[in-house]
């Protein structure tokens, strides 16, 4: 096992990575070696798939795979081997099916078919041991003796930068939004991963592409939420419990979230919000539902003991999972590219929550109502621009922050909280992601009727965070990087990974990121990095918000 | 000043648990002064729930009941009675969650059901009292089993559950009445629907393990069928995607029991199928006949997939498959047993 994709990836060796029989994620080692292998197996099916849609004999449910299987593989999402190795002898059947249109097509068209050389031809072991076997030549550091540790991390940059746009991309998908263009570019940039590049100015500029790539997914991962639930509104979210059965939903999945409510509609169980579901509140038609009763706990990591003490069971529909403890491994039900071995897995039929939440005793008392404020998306900001704009102008309104990323247990993401306290009275902080939850219960109060803490949503919903930027820069006739506006991102996993590749490809400069670099860029790479696209990583809290003010 | 040891635990899932053990004390009671409680029923070195391999370090074993850990097994150990002599490093045969951290959770239930399967087998259902803050329902891994006490008695043995865990309170059992014993007499003689019991647990470490898509064979012998049938159940109800088939060995045709059950997840389950295997068939009996080993090496023979063995039974069928099993490839790691033993 070799893995350092995400923060936590161990830091106390002479080089970032998890290695041994058990990740810092829980990741053990045949659940790492296996997620490897997958990922070998997927470039394999794009090599195919990307010659295929060149020829007009695309197959976009080979298209759709791939974004599910590489979602399984981010930090905190699947931990079962067993998961993996149908997702392995699947890889294998799509592949087949993909090459087999693709030659079809190339001799329709009087051309020879390629042999392709590398991932496309994999051959399936049997059984596990085989492809644990397998996996051993496949890993991230592949070739690292041969290419050195820079092309390994600039590869690493460009992969772990596509498994958060394939999450975000299947997100779209389960919502109905599919779009051509998005699956012949994934293909295309997995592709060429599977031809273990070595040029670092090619795979730098790959990354970039990897950012636009997201930026478009993440247009259409709006486009579906919106188009599905309605534009977000400013809504006040419950944060206390109300007597009642309960279940808690967790992870990004509205879809998911959705069809619990109305499979719970009229059974008297409450549903309350975990993490990054807490935007879905804001959306109408999920609001709409009387038994979407508010918010419980706060980020991911503190999951073990929030769900330990709610009374009732626990869905969890993506991204993250840490391992359930005993009280109530019983009682946590996962579904989509989630999964842990000895955790009840579930497809769109809830009966079994719901059943476990009658069971339960939910809770017992009402506890007077406290609130938090979501729902500031683009529709909302965007309705009030000129507002904004004014407030500005008149000084009224100095600087923006905006902090997004996520939240965890590391030490260094105090940072965030207390960058937030410091940011003036006359400035607005816009959130995004859970790393809000480090200050999010606080009253930031207001500028002129402008709340001073604005919520955009999920880290999912970064396209609104996108459009408020560039949509103020036009109003104020400058470029973004003009504007009065600082973005302080914290990562944690593959998904903040797209989103700084994203940003960083629409020329965003100064980008204050931590608590850490990624463990997969070198030394140098960092610098070359922090120089090219003027990223840089955070500090002293209180210095920061400063430099931020004096547009250093 | 007594001297201690440091004692590294490795579950199976690779979680490394680090505690002392002092100069004579055994690992089990160490672990249980750290907050751990590993699997582990009698402490005496009889039943084998506790079972572990020493991967380096010296150490004392302590008398204990050769059917519980057979001779012959280099470095395997029953912690209960293993007393470190030095620093040592332990491999658990289970993961980490099957290790109590609040100890062993005792509950009231209640009869409600007791009905005979065969001429000596019954089957008991029992469903847990409401605990203060509500129901909380009956869960524990497939595989498991309880400590079943007769209140105000001096009388408390060890059955495997056959269900699944549930919501319902619900926990049921294959038993099979032994002449003479305590729990026997009392099911055979006094208990009725209504009956009040004491449940200690889930406890053990007998469970399915994540190996990938490796069928699974179930290979049971009496009423070492509980666990395994807890476990086909569990497989039907998650619709796991491992072929999975089911040998049932008895000694008469009159000993057949279960076959409901079987049918039932048959009829869930697409890719498993069972056998009964009887020993001694009188001329109508048309299915297998001979032991499950015999049975168990012949297939393994022609099948094209080797398959992760699950056996429980009583100790010599189960070290026939143990042995059976490993001499026909299948590797240790993919063999997993639990000896029946009189409690």
């Amino acid at each position: 096992m070799f893995c350092f994709q995400c923060e936590q990836t161990d830091r106390t060796g002479s080089s970032p990575g998890c290695s041994g029989t058990r990740g810092n994620c829980g990741k053990t080692q045949p659940t790492a070696d296996l997620q490897d292998l997958l990922v070998h197996a997927v470039k394999g099916i794009a090599q195919y798939a990307s010659r295929a849609r060149a020829l007009g004999a695309a197959d976009d449910d080979a298209a759709r795979f791939v974004l599910f299987a590489m979602f399984t593989t981010l930090t905190n999402v699947n931990f079962t081997p067993t998961r993996f190795v149908a997702l392995l002898r699947e890889a294998k059947a799509v592949r087949d099916r993909v090459r087999d249109r693709y030659e079809e097509a190339a001799r329709a068209r009087g051309q020879q078919p390629e042999t392709l050389t590398g991932p496309a031809t994999w051959k399936a072991q049997p059984d596990l041991d085989g492809l644990l076997r397998q996996a051993a030549e496949v890993g991230v550091r592949s070739g690292l003796d041969v290419v050195g540790a820079d092309v390994v991390g600039l590869r690493a940059l460009c992969l772990y930068g596509m498994k958060g746009v394939c999450a975000y991309a299947h997100h779209a998908t389960v919502l109905g939004l599919r779009d051509q263009k998005v699956y012949a570019e994934v293909e295309d940039i997995l592709s060429f991963l599977a031809d273990d590049p070595t040029d670092p100015d090619e795979l730098l500029s790959r990354a970039t592409r990897v950012g636009m790539l997201n930026l478009d997914v993440m247009r259409l991962l709006d486009a579906a939420n919106t188009g599905s639930y309605g534009s977000p509104e400013p809504t006040a979210v419950r944060t206390t419990p109300v007597v009642g059965k309960a279940i808690l939903v967790s992870g990004h999945d509205l879809k998911d979230l959705a069809v619990l409510l109305e499979q719970t509609a009229g059974t008297g169980i409450n549903v309350y919000t975990h993490g990054e579901m807490l935007p879905a509140h804001a959306y109408p038609a999920l609001r709409a539902h009387p038994h979407l009763v508010g918010n419980y706990g706060g980020a991911w990591h503190e999951q073990q003991h929030e769900f330990a003490r709610f009374p009732g069971p626990i869905l969890m529909t993506s991204n993250c999972i840490i391992e359930p403890h005993l009280s109530y491994r019983h009682r946590i039900f996962t579904t989509g590219p989630v999964g842990w071995a000895g955790v009840r897995h579930l497809t769109e039929d809830f009966e079994p929550v719901i059943q476990a939440a009658k069971a339960m005793p939910g809770f017992t008392t009402t506890e007077p109502e406290k609130v938090v404020t979501v729902g500031f998306a683009r529709d909302a900001v965007l309705s009030v621009v000129d507002r904004i704009v004014e407030a500005v102008r008149s000084g009224a309104v100095r600087h923006f922050f905006l902090v997004g990323g996520c939240d965890g247990p590391t030490p260094g993401r105090d940072y965030y909280g207390e960058f937030a306290e410091n940011v003036p009275q006359d400035s607005l902080v816009l959130t995004l992601g859970c790393a809000k939850y480090r200050f999010n219960h606080k009253d930031f109060g207001d500028i002129g009727g402008i709340p001073r803490l604005l919520d955009l949503g999920q880290c999912n919903d970064t396209y609104s965070a996108i459009t408020i930027a560039l949509r103020l820069a036009e109003e104020f006739g400058c470029g973004v990087n003009e504007l009065p506006m600082t973005l302080v991102l914290s990562w944690m996993e593959q998904k903040a990974i797209a989103v700084l590749l994203t940003l960083l490809a629409l020329g965003i400069r100064n980008i204050h990121l931590g608590p850490e670099l990624p463990g997969f860029l070198t030394p140098s790479l960092a610098a070359r990095i922090v120089d090219q696209f003027g990223l840089r990583t955070t500090g002293e809290a209180t210095t920061d918000v400063a430099r931020a003010l004096e547009r250093q | 000043m007594e001297e201690t040891w440091p004692v590294s635990l490795t579950t199976a899932d690779g979680e490394t648990l680090d505690i002392t053990c002092g100069n004579d004390q055994t690992v089990v009671d160490a672990a249980a002064d750290s907050g751990l409680w590993l699997p582990s029923l009698c402490r005496q070195g009889t039943c084998g729930s506790c079972r572990g391999t020493v991967k380096s370090g010296e150490y004392e074993l302590g008398t204990h009941n050769p059917d519980a850990l057979p001779p012959g097994n280099n470095r395997d150990v029953l912690l209960c009675r293993t007393v470190p002599r030095g620093p040592i490093t332990i491999d658990l045969p289970y993961s980490h969650d099957r290790i109590l951290l609040d100890g062993i959770r005792v509950h009231s239930g209640k009869i409600t059901e007791l009905s005979p399967v065969t001429r000596d087998v019954v089957r008991l259902v029992l469903h847990l009292d409401p605990s203060a803050e509500g129901t909380p329902g009956s869960q524990f891994d497939a595989g498991q089993f309880v400590q079943l006490e007769i209140p105000n008695r001096d009388v408390k043995r060890s059955y495997s559950m056959c269900n699944t865990g549930n919501w319902d309170g619900r926990l049921e059992f294959l038993i099979r009445l032994r002449p003479g014993g305590a729990f026997s007499s009392y099911l055979r003689d006094e208990a009725r629907a209504g009956h009040p019991l004491v449940v200690h647990g889930p406890q053990g470490a007998f469970g399915l393990h994540e190996t990938g898509l490796n069928p699974r064979w179930f290979i049971a012998g009496g009423t070492g069928l509980g666990p395994l049938l807890s476990m086909a159940r569990r497989m039907a109800e998650w619709q796991d995607p491992q072929p999975a088939r089911l040998l049932l060995g008895v000694n008469e045709e009159s000993d057949v029991f279960g076959t409901a059950d079987l049918d039932a997840i048959r009829d869930q389950l697409p890719d498993f199928a069972y056998d009964i295997c009887v020993w001694h068939p009188t001329p109508t009996w048309a299915g297998r006949h001979g032991t499950p080993a015999e049975i168990v090496r012949n297939d393994l023979r022609t099948t094209p997939a080797p398959p992760d063995i699950y056996v429980c039974g009583p100790p010599p069928l189960v070290d026939s498959i143990i042995e059976t099993a490993t001499a026909c490839g299948i590797a240790e790691n993919h063999i997993f047993f639990e000896r029946y033993l009189p409690n």
